[in-house]
This record gives structure tokens, sequence and C-alpha cells, in this order.
């Protein structure tokens, strides 16, 4: 490998991470609070927001992230609803995320005590209250470690909208491999992917240790 | 004046009857000790009281204001928004405490009278303070409940309970969950509000706590009131058949 070499590739590259980032960054802004919605229809007990919930889950958990992709990218705008390239992406990615993420908010909260329910209730809080001061602060810390893991898992999921042709990392790395018959692009790839998933990673235990804060036993 | 009603109370869960006819009235400043074995409907008297749990029919009135009555042979609840204002004249104190975790030992005691009660943060937290002291927790206020011993967040638990200035105290079993050695904290703190005259309703499985806390002492056997008496008596001169044996086989 050689350095002159590498150094022509970086700006085509650096290009898609900056365009891998910007997927991930807007996926996980939209899809992160729109995972609560459905996590709290799905232990509702209105039945119609319940089963609107858990069917909302159940499709985009239950189809793979590429056929929802071509569906949104190709078959849309059959209903009069067309999308360019980035924005079909950053749609599906949104709603594929939230799924996951309502599943993992919906076992947070049903994994805190029925005590702490009965507390707040005697205490005068509605439901909602509840909800709100009591039971979904707690529950930060448990969905900590599995958030991250779905954070970990868009990086390289980002890779897909190679497919629909938006110009990201890995399509960056793909078409100056097919230009100039070398692979190192793919290996340069790599390294980014995994310096990414290493900061991610990083970032999660610093949260997770703040958030145990008041687990701390007296020193 | 009665601060608590229970007029016929029955609670069934599904074959199972649970409550049977239960009537108790509790006047203001008494402290009533409910014993009683495991089943006994003991604490289920008491979740009912608050609205933990719901009767299938009867009447409970709460600081002259019904929380349920039976019409037509059907329990009737008024709105929920109503039912929480009727029950927060009750505050409980679970066996397992259920302090909330990720709030400080302070924070637990102000939660509900900021959001719920309305008032000034700053004045909730001198309030607060007050029942630090009073059970003794002054130095905790900022550590985390995880951070004491059973004993110590009982207490707390009670100071939480106080906050929202209740006309009735529930505790459901306070000491069970402690060991032997250090129960006598919590039930001093029960003790002095027993002599501050605050009413209180209080299921333990301690004869000891009952007999010295109690101004009467109530004994439930199949989900009905079987015996009722001054601690002196009930405990020294039990009439029924079943609280001699029930007294018998816990000695």
């Amino acid at each position: 490998m050689d350095i002159t070499y590498i150094q022509t590739l970086m700006p085509t590259l650096w290009a898609g991470t900056l365009q891998t980032i910007k997927l991930f960054v807007l996926t996980l802004l939209f899809s992160l609070p729109l995972g609560l919605p459905f996590a709290i229809g799905s232990i509702s007990r209105v039945w119609p927001i319940k089963i609107l919930s858990k069917t909302y889950v159940w499709i985009f958990r239950g189809t793979p992230l590429m056929l929802q992709l071509f569906f949104i990218y190709f078959g849309l705008p059959a209903f009069g609803i067309k999308l360019d390239r980035e924005t079909a992406a950053i749609v599906t990615f949104v709603l594929n995320y939230a799924a996951y993420f309502a599943e993992i908010y919906r076992a947070g909260i049903q994994s805190i005590d029925k005590g702490q329910h009965e507390a707040a209730k005697t205490l005068g809080f509605t439901p909602w209250q509840t909800m709100r001061i009591i039971i979904i602060p707690q529950t930060i810390k448990r969905i900590i470690p599995p958030i991250s893991n779905e954070a970990i898992t868009l990086v390289k999921d980002t890779a897909l909208v190679t497919a629909i042709g938006v110009a990201e990392l890995l399509k960056a790395a793909k078409d100056a491999v097919n230009r100039d018959v070398n692979i190192t692009a793919y290996f340069l790839a790599a390294v980014i992917y995994l310096a990414l998933t290493f900061l991610l990673t990083m970032l999660s235990q610093k949260l997770e240790q703040r958030y145990s804060r008041h687990e701390k036993q007296e020193v | 004046m009665p601060v608590l009603q229970i007029e016929h109370v029955k609670k069934k869960y599904g074959d199972f009857t649970a409550l049977n006819d239960v009537s108790l009235t509790i006047e203001k400043g008494e402290a009533v000790a409910i014993i009683g074995s495991s089943g006994s409907g003991k604490s289920t008297l008491l979740r009912c009281v608050n609205n933990l749990e719901k009767i299938s029919s009867g009447t409970i009135k709460i600081n002259n204001e019904t929380l349920v009555q039976t019409v037509e042979n059907k329990a009737v609840y008024p709105p929920d928004k109503e039912i929480r204002r009727i029950c927060m004249k009750t505050a409980m104190v679970f066996q397992h405490f259920n302090l909330f975790p990720h709030l400080t030992c302070l924070e637990n005691i102000t939660v509900a009278p900021t959001h719920i009660l309305g008032k000034e943060k700053t004045v909730a937290q001198m309030q607060a303070k007050e029942l630090l002291e009073m059970v003794g927790l002054t130095h905790k206020a900022d550590s985390y409940p995880a951070q004491l011993s059973g004993g110590q967040q009982q207490r707390i638990a009670i100071a939480r309970a106080l906050a929202i200035e209740p006309e009735i105290m529930l505790f459901d079993e306070p000491t069970s969950a402690l060991d032997p050695e250090i129960t006598s904290e919590v039930i001093n703190v029960i003790q002095r509000l027993a002599q501050q005259h605050m009413t209180m309703l209080i299921v333990t499985h301690d004869m000891r706590f009952a007999k010295d806390s109690a101004s009467r002492v109530i004994y439930m056997d199949e989900g009905k009131i079987v015996e009722e008496n001054v601690p002196e008596k009930l405990f020294a001169n039990p009439e029924s058949l079943r609280l001699q044996e029930f007294l018998k086989s816990i000695r």
C-alpha cells in the first residue's frame, strides 16, 4: 500500500464518511423520539392503539431493511410520493429504527417494578405523571446498552443505501475499487467503520456510568 | 369524627373471596393494628382503602367523602380524578419501601408535594427537611435510596408518605422486610406518630409492635374481622377459638 495512493483516495472517502455520519445522526435524531409513542402505544389498554403500535413494530422488524428501502424509493412514486435518494434513505431508516427502539423502550418500561407504580399512585400521581416522572427516568440506564447496540448496527446498516445510489462511505470505496482495480479503499473503509463504532462504544460506556450514579453504594 | 369508614366491603378474585363483609370505622387519632395469618385479607383491605385494588361491593368513605359505594349490588367509583383527590387523604408505607431509586432522599419526599400538590420547590424542601429531622435522617438528604440500610429506607418512605399531609397513614407490614435488630428504628418513628395522634391503620406480623403501638387491634381470618379489642385485652384474653389458636401458633 502506498501513501500517495491513500492520499488521493481520502477526499472521496471522507466525503462518503460525512454522508454516512449524516445519515446516522439524522436517523437517531428522529427515530429515538419516534419509538416512544409506539412503545407506550403497545402497552396501552386502548386496544386500537395497541394493535396499531404492535402492527407497526411487527412490519418494520419483520421485513428486510433493504426491502423497505426499495419500497420507499422505488415503490412510493407509484402512489404519487416521490422522494430523492437521500430523503428516501433517511425516512426508511427512521421508520425502521423507531420500531426497534419502541421494543427496547417497551421492555425497559415493563422491567420497572410494580411497586414503583403503586407508590406513585398512592402519592396521587396520574398514570401519565407516573410514566414521565417516575418510570421513564428509571428506564434510561437500562436501555442504554441495547440502544448503543442498535446504534452500532445502524452505522453498518447505512452501507445498505449504496443500493439506491446514495454516495456514502461504502459506495465511495466501491467506486474507487472498481475504478483502480485495487482493494485499498475497502480496507480504509473498514478502518473508518471500526473507528466510528469504537467511538460509539466509548460514548455508551460514559452514558452508562453517568446514569448509574444513583446505584453506587456508600463510599 | 371518623376518618375512615368501611362498610360491608366484599372483594372477590374470581371465585375466591378475599374480603367478606368487612366493616370498620377509624376515628381521628386512632392507631389501629390489623393482625392475622397470611391470606387473611388484611393487606387486601389496606390496598382497597387507597384504591390499589377495587372492591366488589360495599362502601368506603375517607374523611367523610365517598370513595366507593354500592348501587344495585355493584361497586360504583367516581371518575379517576375524583378518586385521586379523595385518596390523597391517605398515604401508604409499603413492606418493600418502594422508594424511587433515581431520586435522592430529599427528592423522594418533595416529588409529590411539588408535582401533585403544586407547592413551591423551596417550601417543599423546607418541609422535607423537617420530616427528615423527624425520622432522624437529616444527614441522608442527598443520598440515593441504594446507599441506605433497609431501616433507613423505610424511615424515608414514612417521611415521603407524611409529605402529602394525609389524614390517615396506612402501613402495609412496615417491618416485615427488615432484619429483626433494626425494626425498632422504624417502630420508634411510628410510635412517635401515634403519640402525635396521627391516625394510622397498620397491618403487621409483629405482635409486640401491635401491642405497644396500637390503641385497638383487629384480628382477621379468611377475609373477615373475627375479633377486635384494645391490645391489652385482645392479647391477654382472646375470645374466639381462632384467635387463641393464631396467638398460640406464632408464639
